[in-house]
Formats: C-alpha cells, structure tokens, sequence
C-alpha cells in the first residue's frame, strides 16, 4: 500500500509528492521548463523518436540537459519511443549505452524490442513504457513489470475509475497525462497520415490527419454540403487542472503533461501552472480550495478549448472541435527578463514579439505573483527611447517598479 | 502456406470449406472488428460441427480496467469449448492467458506494430506463438520478416485495410453536433474522403466506438509465388457483400490449389480476370510502397509535391 500522506505537526501533508514531468523542444524550452519548475522533462532525440518535426536534441544537447537539471535535483527522460521498421534497427545498442552514460534517467519506449535490449545491456536508467502502446489495464501493466519495466504511461482513454483500481495494485511507477492535446484515436494505432500524407505516425511523421476536414457520404450521397458543419475527428485539448487532488491522493507517481512542440510561453505557463497547484495541494491537502486562477493561467496559454478527456465521463460531442475556427490565439508572449536593477528598476529584456509603449503587460514568474503592468519606458541598448518593440530578440529595457527576476516572462494583457 | 478466412456467416462455413479452407477467424463479444459477431454457444456448436478445422476468435481491442474480469472468465469459456487459438493486441489478454497455463495459439496482430523481426522474436520469449504481420510495410520488408522470424506469420491475402479506432463515437457525436441526417446504423452505409486527397475510408461504429477501413481491398492473388512462405493467408470478409466474400474465397483458394499442383503461373490470369470482375475497389497498401520516418525525408517529399 502506497503511503500518500502523514500527519505532520498536527496537519496531514502529501508525502508522497507526483513528479511533474514536461516536455520540451529545445534547450532553451527544457531550461526554461525546469526553473519553471518541472521535476523532470522528456526530450526526443535525433533518432528513435516521435514528433520528428520538433527540433530535437542531439546527444550533446542531451549531455547539456542532464548538467543543468542536475543543478536543480531534475531528471531528464529521452523518448525511444518509434516503432522500429527493419532499417531502424542499426545503432540502437549504442545510442542507449550512450544516454546511460551522459546520465539520462529514463527512456520512454513504445518497441519490445528496445525494453529487451535497454535491460540486456544492464543500464541504469529506468524503461518506462510509452502511451504509444495504450496500455488501460494491470494484467498489461503486469505483463511489462514481468520484462522488467519501470513504469507505464497510461493510455489516455484510462478514466478516474480504472485509474482508483490500477493505483492499489500495480506493480510497477505510473505516469498520466494530465495536460495536452489528445490523440482522437488509439495512440500508435492510427494509420490515417500514413495513408493520407506518406507519413509514419509511429515514427515520427503524424501529419494530424485526423484534425482535416473529410466529406461525409450516406450510400453515396454527399451529407455534408458547403455551409454545413464540418465532418472531423479533432478533439479539444485535456487539461485535469480541477482534478489534480484526486490524483495526488491516488499516488500516481508522475503527472506528464503533452507537447514537445508547444512554445516556451506554453511550457512555462503550463509548468508553472501545474507548480504551484502541486505544491499547494500537497502542503495542506485538507484545507486546499481550488481558485479559478489555475484555469485562467491555463488559457492564456491554450489555443485550443480545454476539456477532461476520458477522465470522469465518456467524451461526447463537447470534448469534439468540428471546427478549426474553435482554435483560439493564446495571448502573446512578448518579452523575457534577462536581469533587473533594483536601484534604477529597469529591467533588461530580450523582446520575444513585437510591442509598444502604452502596451499592458503580465509578468508571470516561478518565484512571485503575476504583476500586470503598462509598458512607459523602452529603451534599446544605447538607452536611447524607443517607441516600438519591433526587432525579435532584440536587447531592451523597460522601466518596472516591481522587482522582476531573471527568466520571468511577459506576455501582452 | 493455408489460406485464413474470417467468418461473416455460419451458414457459408460448409461452402468454405468445401473450398478446401480449414482455418477460421471468429469475431466474439469482445472482438475490436468483425464481419460477425458468434455467441459462444455459436462457437461451440461451430467447433464441434467441423472438428478438422482450426478456429481462432479474435480478442483484439484494448480493453479498460472494468472489463478483465468479465473477460477472464470469457478466456476460461474459450478454453472450455477448445478454440484453437486467440487473435489479439493487448498484452493483458497474453498475460492472463499465460498466468492461467491455457494452451491458446497467442497469435499478436496489433494492426500497426509487427514492423521488423527482432520484436516479434522478442515477444516470441515472452509468450507470443505467431504473429500477423503489419499492412504498411513494404511486401520487401514483409519478406525479410518472413524469412527472419522464428513463429508462424500471417499476412493479408485480401479485403480492406485497417486504419484507425477510438473508443469514442465519432459519427453519433457528429449527428449530434451538425443536426445532419444520416444512417449509422449498418457499417457499410457511410465513406469519408479528406479534402484534397482522393482516400475514401469506410467508417462506422458500434459499442467498443469508431472505426476506419480503407474503402479499397487490398489484394495479393497475383503474388502468391513471393507470399508462398508465409503460414496463414488471411481474407479479410469485413464489409463484403456475401457474394463478393464466396467469390473471393473461391478465387484464393483455388490460386492456392494452382500454386501446390504447380499451374499456378499459368492459371493467374484467369484468375485475376475473374477478380476484376467482381468490380469492387482494389489496391496494393503499402506492398510497393512506403513511408517515411526522416524530416528531410519529408521536406523532399513536399517538395516534389510542389513542384
């Protein structure tokens, strides 16, 4: 039996705290991920991987990752998580050897062939198995503890229910996905962009087919004419942010939240989000009331409608996007703060999208509470006054009489 | 090599196997697709009426937490009325098989996965006792499989192709939504088609959700001299019309025939003939054809596209 909480000092507390573990694209992402405060972040490399239209990393990015997260107690997991064709096969050996080496500590897997080999070749890193396998129930859970699995990724069709009977006895960690968007169908048994598009959705190629618009015909008759609403198979994004205290208390050991192409705003949105609900829930679970702040964070950064997936009910028509329109621009990310001087209260920014004066700006942070300011000041590098931020990545400075701190971000109100 | 059919009627099973097919596969309650879903009693009374021929049932979705028990006791039945064998994609169903020492062929068919033989020998170790070999790979690739496996592999002979499946409802969802009128009720009745793409996929749906088959048939009957290696040659009656499903049972079965008493090369065009004229929508999947995995792989792909 899994020891979730203690009485402490009179109080029950979480002891049994999920890691919350993020994606990223890039260094810069998984930096920014980590100080935002994920426990650990997933990465892909340059082969083995899914999603191969991220800029994924290489193995001395992979070596850089490992360093900087070691700074803050983070782990760094790397997604082997193709199904191998036979001309994949070649350099498997010698890529995992290498990730155990640089001091990666976990692989995320979807092919048995590569949890056999990752365990023949005794390395220390954990094999956790991917959601690309779908797996919804303990004797399948079993089945990969008895190959000596670490973990499981849950499919994401696994509702609240099954989730109560597969914590109190699962032999082995589970992760589950709290935060992202959401395959409509199976996940690694989708064929749609193969067939569509030539592109291997178990190897990296997913053209999203699924979120197309398709013509629908009854016994040869066209249903969906023009004007008519679209036949698609899209689902709305999930996000579990009102019920993160059900799953504390359920001990799942790792809250995974989607999308290693999302944008650094995303990531630290979400990240940060996701954080502080831990965090706070877990220090006084008893007397934790949930704020509408989380969700309000959540969708400045979500451009697609949020919904629970399959976690309480069956997904109906309103977990469905029928219509690209649903699609909503997140607000913008603007700048980030690269240094701040107390005595002058100017902060040094890099500009991340374009603005100007008289703009409102939210500054969000790991480390204090939004503050929404007006943009009065802008100087460029010279400190000569400038009216516009125009130039992507150009050096500012702009006048904050709060005291901002190195990597907050800014985002247009 | 035996040519597999999957069962669309009880009443055909005499005429398949007056065919000379002996291998069956049955669609049962917890079948992901099937051209019919059989009772046990029906699969009882099935194998005990053809003893000299194998019958496999296919427990081939991935199934929730809430229903392993129901299902354990469904694989105890299955072992009880002696099936031969069960056809399936999740390893709780392997697991439960093992655990309980039953004598199951465990033959894996997750529709996407079987793509190179180092993990079907590996899933050889841990229970698995044949395999179906995945559509989208190359015929090439397929071979080399063949060649390289150490279970019997199945592949498929003909019928339409698997796509995709959700467990959510996907066209109730969207009656739902758009207030279109339109019958979801039989599963040959309703095609989809991308905009901008020529594909058409038949899709329906039914208790365990959604699913989607191509439209066209993937047909080997020519290429029987390269597939003669394989174990089971497996036609696919999902979405046929009776007579289309005895047609190509026939036509299969007779090539087979060909192929053992050595007139095969000869007798192959007639044959063919004979399936263009049933006039039904054919293709080659991805025999000679394939994907790709690369990004530049992509861009070039796009590129060309554009040009």
């Amino acid at each position: 039996m899994r020891n979730i909480s203690e009485i402490i000092d009179g109080k029950r507390k979480i002891v049994k705290k999920p890691e919350l573990l993020a994606p990223a694209g890039n260094l810069e992402k998984l930096k920014t991920a980590i100080m935002y405060g994920a426990d650990a972040v997933f990465v892909g490399g340059k082969e083995f991987s899914l999603r191969s239209q991220a800029s994924n990393f290489t193995i001395d990015d992979i070596k850089e990752a490992v360093e900087f997260a070691n700074q803050y107690g983070a782990h760094i997991h790397v997604t082997c998580n193709i199904i191998l064709h036979q001309d994949n096969l070649e350099g498997i050996e010698e890529y995992l050897k290498k990730l155990d080496e640089i001091g990666v500590s976990a692989i995320i897997v979807a092919d048995p062939y590569i949890m056999k080999i990752a365990k023949d070749l005794k390395l220390r890193l954990e094999v956790h198995v991917s959601t690309q396998l779908s797996t919804l129930n303990l004797k399948a859970i079993q089945f990969y503890a008895d190959m000596g699995m670490d973990r499981v990724v849950l499919g994401r069709e696994t509702t609240y229910e099954d989730l109560k009977v597969i914590m109190k006895n699962t032999p082995i960690d589970i992760e589950y996905f709290i935060h992202g968007a959401m395959c409509i169908h199976y996940s690694g048994r989708c064929m749609l962009s193969n067939y569509l598009s030539r592109r291997d959705a178990n190897r990296g190629g997913c053209s999203q087919s699924c979120r197309w618009y398709y013509d629908l015909y009854n016994q040869g008759q066209l249903v969906n004419q023009e004007g008519d609403m679209p036949f698609s198979m899209s689902s709305k994004d999930m996000s579990l942010v009102d019920h993160i205290g059900e799953l504390i208390e359920l001990g799942v050991d790792s809250f995974k939240i989607e999308g290693r192409m999302k944008s650094l705003h995303y990531i630290a949105t979400v990240v940060s989000t996701y954080r502080k609900l831990i965090d706070c829930y877990c220090e006084d679970p008893d007397l934790f009331q949930h704020s509408s702040f989380y969700r309000q964070e959540l969708n400045k950064a979500a451009n697609r409608a949020l919904c629970h997936g399959f976690f309480y009910e069956h997904p109906t028509k309103d977990e469905q996007l029928f219509n690209l329109r649903d699609e909503h621009p997140t607000q913008e990310f603007i700048i980030r703060v690269l240094d701040y001087d107390k005595e002058k209260k100017l902060a040094k920014i890099e500009q991340r999208n374009y603005f100007k004066i008289g703009d409102k700006v939210e500054i969000f942070s790991p480390h204090h509470e939004n503050v929404v300011m007006d943009i009065c000041k802008i100087y460029n590098e010279n400190m000569e006054l400038v009216e516009v931020a125009n130039h992507p990545m150009e050096i500012l400075y702009i006048e904050i009489d709060y005291p901002v701190q190195m990597n907050d971000m800014g985002r247009k109100v | 090599m035996k040519l597999v059919l999957s069962l669309n009627k009880k009443e055909y099973l005499y005429d398949y196997v007056s065919m000379g097919i002996e291998i069956f596969v049955l669609g049962g309650k917890y079948s992901l697709h099937s051209p019919y879903t059989f009772s046990l009693d029906e699969i009882s009374e099935i194998i005990e009426k053809y003893p000299q021929c194998l019958f496999y049932v296919t427990m081939n979705a991935l199934y929730d937490q809430h229903e392993l028990k129901e299902i354990e006791d469904y694989i105890q039945s299955l072992n009880d009325i002696h099936v031969k064998g069960i056809i399936f994609q999740d390893f709780g169903i392997l697991q439960i098989v093992k655990e309980n020492d039953y004598n199951f062929d465990m033959m894996y068919s997750p529709e996407t996965l079987n793509t190179n033989a180092c993990t079907l020998n590996t899933l050889k170790d841990y229970g698995i006792t044949s395999a179906f070999v995945s559509k989208v790979i190359p015929l090439e690739e397929q071979l080399f499989i063949q060649k390289e496996v150490q279970i019997p592999l199945m592949i498929q002979a003909h019928g339409v192709e698997y796509i995709a499946a959700t467990k959510r409802e996907l066209l109730s969802n969207y009656q739902e939504a758009s207030q279109l009128s339109f019958d979801i009720s039989k599963k040959e009745n309703l095609i989809i088609q991308a905009h901008q793409s020529s594909y058409q996929f038949h899709i329906y749906e039914d208790r365990r959700g959604t699913h989607i088959f191509s439209h066209t048939r993937l047909y080997t009957l020519d290429l029987l001299n390269q597939l003669c290696d394989f174990d089971y040659w497996y036609i696919e009656t999902l979405m046929m019309k009776d007579e289309e499903a005895i047609e190509i049972a026939s036509l299969y079965s007779d090539a087979l025939k060909s192929y053992k008493n050595g007139s095969y090369n000869k007798d192959i065009k007639e044959y063919m003939h004979l399936l263009y004229c049933l006039n039904t929508p054919l293709d080659r999947g991805f025999l000679f054809d394939q994907t790709v995995y690369k990004l530049e792989d992509m861009r070039k792909m796009d590129n060309e596209k554009h040009k």
